[in-house]
């Protein structure tokens, strides 16, 4: 499934929102298989930070594990935000492939 | 001609904002106007303005400082956090055409950050007025954040409680993946502040209580520095002088 974060809009850089980005999409989720690729699409995303992504793309990344992968991450901040992600992240998912 | 009358048209495109705000700002006496005319329009001197330009920052800072809490001017006072996300829109629209792409994209993810942060860790915790003062300077080229919330210490000893002083602190807060939010494993806003201000040709002053950090491009390393002047909450200016 490829998940669309202009959909959640294109300043995504609150925790709450993020929380609420990722406690929304549940519904849509529930029918998705473990093992089904998921493609996170940043297109039209003007400003992300890490606070936003740690509530939506952290989970994501525990639930999907290496079947997320991410395109159009050409914004500044939408670089940064990753970069530090994956610096950072403490689980054992190690980065997100960008196709 | 540093006396001469400048219509507020004139003078709202040099501060980049609205002639509403520069009347509000008139009424409140923060950049008083000189009545001239016969219909008593209102002129600035080019004295007055610079002086105001100059003062942006230090206005958050006395009002971070002050031992009352007042609420600021609406022009600058996010009480919620609603209010600071629909300011921080207007920023980057400012901010579109003015700097690159990327530097308005970074620069609003900052400034997200930092303001989102004094929301994170004071909610339901301010101690006189909450929300956060939200300021930005297309002529000085700087933005500016302040709270009068509880502080780093105060908030990073909830987890790390043998943390002595505001130093101590602040370079825990740039340094190490932390957050004072029990048990969220989270923690990631600083240190993304501190890659994206290193990183860019940005500079980012930081005050928690009585420790001061200033941070520049191609920094490897903290320089804090103890202040006198004491700040219970937090304040941040980012400048972004030399971007494109």
């Amino acid at each position: 499934m490829i998940i669309e974060l202009k959909k959640f809009g294109t300043i995504l850089v609150s925790r709450p929102s993020g929380k609420e980005a990722w406690l929304a999409f549940q519904s849509t989720l529930k029918d998705v298989v473990d093992t089904e690729d998921v493609v996170v699409d940043f297109k039209e995303v003007l400003v992300l930070t890490p606070s936003w992504a740690d509530e939506f793309l952290t989970p994501l990344r525990g639930r999907f594990g290496r079947s997320v992968t991410v395109k159009n991450t050409d914004n500044a901040s939408v670089k940064a935000t990753l970069e530090i992600l994956d610096k950072n992240n403490q689980s054992s998912i190690i980065g997100m492939r960008i196709i | 001609m540093p006396n001469s009358l400048i219509s507020i048209g004139k003078t709202a495109k040099q501060l980049g904002t609205s002639i509403d705000t520069l009347r509000r700002w008139d009424r409140a006496n923060r950049l008083p106007s000189v009545r001239s005319g016969p219909r008593g329009h209102r002129f600035y001197k080019q004295t007055d303005i610079d002086i105001f330009i100059r003062n942006d920052s230090s206005l958050a800072k006395q009002w971070a400082m002050d031992q009352t809490g007042i609420p600021p001017s609406n022009d600058v006072y996010c009480q919620t956090r609603d209010v600071f996300q629909a300011r921080l829109e207007s920023l980057q629209h400012i901010l579109t055409g003015k700097v690159s792409e990327s530097s308005m994209s970074l620069l609003s993810a900052v400034a997200g950050e930092i303001g989102n942060n004094s929301f994170d860790h004071n909610l339901g915790n301010w101690p006189d007025v909450m929300g956060i003062y939200f300021s930005y300077n297309l002529k000085n080229r700087n933005i500016v954040l302040a709270d009068r919330g509880l502080g780093m210490l105060t908030t990073l000893k909830r987890v790390r409680p043998e943390l002595r002083n505001a130093t101590e602190a602040l370079r825990v807060g740039f340094t190490e993946t932390i957050s004072g939010r029990l048990p969220e494993a989270r923690g990631n806003g600083l240190k993304f502040v501190r890659a994206v201000i290193t990183e860019n040709p940005f500079t980012l002053k930081f005050q928690t209580g009585d420790a001061s950090l200033f941070l520049k491009m191609r920094d490897k390393d903290l320089s804090i520095s103890r202040v006198e002047e004491y700040i219970r909450g937090c304040i941040a200016i980012i400048g972004f002088e030399d971007s494109l």
